[in-house]
C-alpha cells in the first residue's frame, strides 16, 4: 500500500508517525512547499531571533529516515487526478492508494482598497513569510500589523525583539478577543505598551498606499487619518487552503468536506488539520491525522472529540489559558478573583463550568477543559468554585490510568 | 512499561511524595522546604468534597493528551520506557500541554514560568521514583503494566 501525504504540519506529520507505527511495510511518502517540518506556532521565535530555522523544527532530526518516508521537499502540487490516483506537479506525478490532504489553512488577506499587488506586505503562516518578515523588518522603519489576534501579537512580539516599533491596528475595542476577555487582554496590552509597541484599537484600515515602485507606503484608517508604513503584514485570521482543489471533484464548503472518518467524496482520499475547517488548533489536527491515517489503514476510527474553544497564550512570562465561553451571557454566572500577579475568571451556566480564563498562574489547570468539554454539573460540589478539581470525579483504571467518573 | 500505581484509600496525605519529588530534582543545597517557591513537586495530593485524599501524579498516559499538544517536539512518549518524557530545551513554553492534561497533573514553573514541572519518573535516579521510596502506607507502588 502507497500513501501520499501532501502537508508536513501537525495533521500530516501526526498522520505519517501514525501510518509507520501501525505498518512496517508500507510505503509513506510525503509532500510539503518548504524544505522542513517546522512549527508554525514558533514563527515569531524565529523572526525574533529567538530560535533559527532549525530550532522551530517540531519532529526528530531524522524523522524521515528512521520512519523510512520520502520526504519531497520544496514541491507544490498543483491538482489531483482522482480518476488515476496521482497528484501533479508542475513538472511530474505521484500515484497514490491512499492520499491525505494536510495542507492546512493559509492567510486571508481582506479586501482592503490598494492592498492586493502592493508589495512588502506579508502574512504569518508559513516559514517564506517569516523569513520575509525578518529580512525586510530589518530595514523597515515603519511597521505596521493589521490584526491582534494571537497571530498578529506573534508578529508584533517578534518584531519587538528585533528592535522594532511596530503599530498595531485591531477593529475590536480590545485585542486578542477572540481568546480573551477586556481585563486579561488589557494586562498584555500594557506589556506590548511597555516593550514600545502602538495600538490602534477599534480602528479600521480603509486603504493601503504604494509609492511609484509598488512599494507601501501608508496606510489610511477609518477615522481619517494615515500611518506611514514600509512594512505591512497582514493578520486577519486564516483560510483553509483548498483553492488549489477547484478541479479536482472534491468538495469542498470552508474547508474539505469530511466525513466523520475524515474521508472526502471521493475513495481512498482524506483531509486532516485545518484544511478541512473543523478547528484551528494544534491538538485537533495532531489528532485528526491519528485518525485519518487509521482509516487509511482500513482500521475505521470515528473523529469526535470536535472541541476547540480553547487555547493558551504566553508573552512577557504571563502564562494565560481560555476555554469555552470568554464573556457571559445573560442568565450566567461569572465568579473572579484577582491579585498582583493573577486574574481568573469561570462562568457557570446552571451550575455547569461554560467558560474558564486564567491568566499569571494555570497552575494543574487541565481539568477545566474536561469540565466544560462535559458539561459536569459542579453546583453539588464545594461551595468555592476555585476548590473544583478532578478529585470529585477520579477514578482510576486496571492499567493505572485516571480516569473521569462523571455522576 | 512500568506505571506508578494509586491506591488512593491508603494515603494519609502526608505528602512525603511531595517532600521526595522535590529532594530528587532540586538542583541546589538549599534547606528544603515547601514554602520556598523555588520548590516544587510534579505530584501534589488533592483533597475532594468528602475530604478524602487523591493522589495526583503523571500517569505517563497510553495516549498522552500533553504529547498531543505539543507543537515543540518537546513532549514525547518514548516508544522504548513508555514515559511521557519532556525535553526543556526544546519546549516553546507555550503551555499547550498544561492546559489539555485531563487531570490537571502538568503546571508551568512558579518562579519563572519558562518550562514545565513534569515527572519524569526519576530517569536520574534509575527510573525508580522517589516518591514511591518514601510513600509509608504503599498507596504509591511502582508496577509493570500492559
Amino acid at each position: 500500500m502507497k500513501h501520499v501525504i501532501i502537508g508536513a504540519g501537525a495533521a500530516g506529520i501526526s498522520a505519517a508517525r501514525t501510518l509507520r507505527k501501525q505498518s512496517a511495510v508500507d510505503e509513506i511518502v510525503m509532500i510539503a512547499t518548504d524544505r522542513l517540518a517546522y512549527s508554525r506556532c514558533m514563527l515569531h521565535k524565529y523572526i525574533g531571533g529567538e530560535r533559527d530555522e532549525k530550532g522551530i523544527s517540531f519532529v526528530e532530526e531524522d524523522f524521515f529516515e528512521s520512519n523510512r518516508i520520502r520526504f519531497c521537499s520544496d514541491r507544490t502540487v498543483t491538482k489531483i487526478d482522482t480518476s488515476n490516483h496521482q497528484v501533479c506537479f508542475a513538472d511530474g506525478v505521484e500515484s497514490y492508494d491512499k492520499l491525505l490532504i494536510a495542507t492546512g489553512a493559509e492567510s486571508f488577506f481582506p479586501p482592503i482598497p490598494g492592498l492586493k499587488g502592493a508589495k512588502n506586505v506579508f502574512g504569518l503562516r508559513d516559514l517564506v513569510d517569516a523569513r520575509a518578515i525578518k529580512s525586510q523588518g530589518s530595514k523597515a522603519k515603519h511597521v505596521v500589523v493589521i490584526g491582534a489576534g494571537l497571530v498578529g501579537l506573534d508578529v508584533a512580539y517578534g518584531l519587538l525583539e528585533m528592535g522594532k516599533k511596530p503599530t498595531v491596528v485591531e477593529m475590536a475595542d480590545t485585542i486578542l478577543s477572540s481568546n480573551l476577555d477586556a481585563s486579561a487582554a488589557l494586562t498584555y496590552q500594557m506589556k506590548f505598551e511597555e516593550a514600545g509597541c502602538m495600538f490602534k484599537l477599534g480602528c479600521k484600515v480603509e486603504g493601503v498606499l504604494s509609492d511609484a515602485s509598488g512599494q507601501v507606503s501608508a496606510i489610511t484608517l477609518g477615522d481619517g487619518s494615515q500611518l506611514n508604513c514600509d512594512l505591512l503584514v497582514v493578520a486577519s485570521g486564516v483560510r483553509p487552503s483548498i483553492g488549489w482543489l477547484a478541479d479536482s471533484g472534491i468538495v469542498c464548503e470552508r474547508g474539505v468536506v469530511v466525513d466523520n472518518y475524515l474521508a472526502t467524496n471521493i475513495a481512498n482520499v482524506y483531509a486532516a488539520g485545518d484544511v478541512t475547517g473543523l478547528s484551528e488548533s494544534w491538538p485537533n489536527a495532531v489528532e485528526q491525522g491519528e485518525v485519518a491515517a487509521q482509516n487509511m489503514l482500513g482500521m475505521p476510527n470515528e473523529y469526535t472529540d470536535t472541541f476547540s474553544l480553547k487555547n493558551t497564550i504566553h508573552f512577557f512570562g504571563i502564562p494565560s489559558l481560555s476555554v469555552g465561553r470568554l464573556n457571559g451571557k445573560e442568565g450566567d454566572v461569572e465568579e473572579s478573583r484577582e491579585d498582583r500577579k493573577r486574574y481568573q475568571k469561570v462562568i457557570l451556566r446552571d451550575g455547569i463550568p461554560v467558560g474558564v480564563i486564567l491568566q499569571g498562574d494555570i497552575s494543574r489547570s487541565g481539568f477545566w477543559q474536561q469540565l466544560i468539554k462535559n458539561k459536569v454539573d459542579v453546583s453539588g460540589r464545594s461551595k468555592d468554585i476555585w476548590k473544583v478539581s478532578f478529585a470529585d470525579s477520579y477514578g482510576i483504571e486496571d492499567n493505572g490510568e485516571y480516569k473521569w467518573l462523571f455522576d | 512499561m512500568r506505571r506508578i500505581i494509586i491506591d488512593a484509600d491508603k494515603c494519609k496525605g502526608c505528602k512525603n511524595c511531595s517532600m521526595a519529588c522535590i529532594k530528587a530534582h532540586k538542583s541546589s543545597d538549599a534547606t528544603l522546604a515547601f514554602a520556598d517557591p523555588q520548590f516544587e513537586s510534579r505530584n501534589t495530593i488533592l483533597l475532594n468534597g468528602e475530604k478524602k485524599y487523591k493522589p495526583l501524579f503523571c500517569r505517563h498516559c497510553d495516549k498522552p493528551a500533553c504529547a498531543t499538544a505539543c507543537m515543540s517536539g518537546a513532549m514525547i512518549k518514548d516508544p522504548k520506557t513508555g514515559h511521557v518524557i519532556y525535553d526543556r530545551d526544546k519546549c516553546a513554553t507555550c503551555f499547550m500541554c498544561v492546559m489539555s492534561c485531563p487531570f490537571g497533573v502538568l503546571k508551568p514553573d512558579r518562579m519563572t514560568n519558562t518550562y514545565v514541572v513534569k515527572c519524569d519518573f526519576c530517569a536520574e535516579h534509575g527510573s525508580e521514583p522517589s516518591c514511591v521510596k518514601l510513600c509509608p502506607t504503599k498507596a504509591i507502588t511502582a508496577k509493570e503494566v500492559k
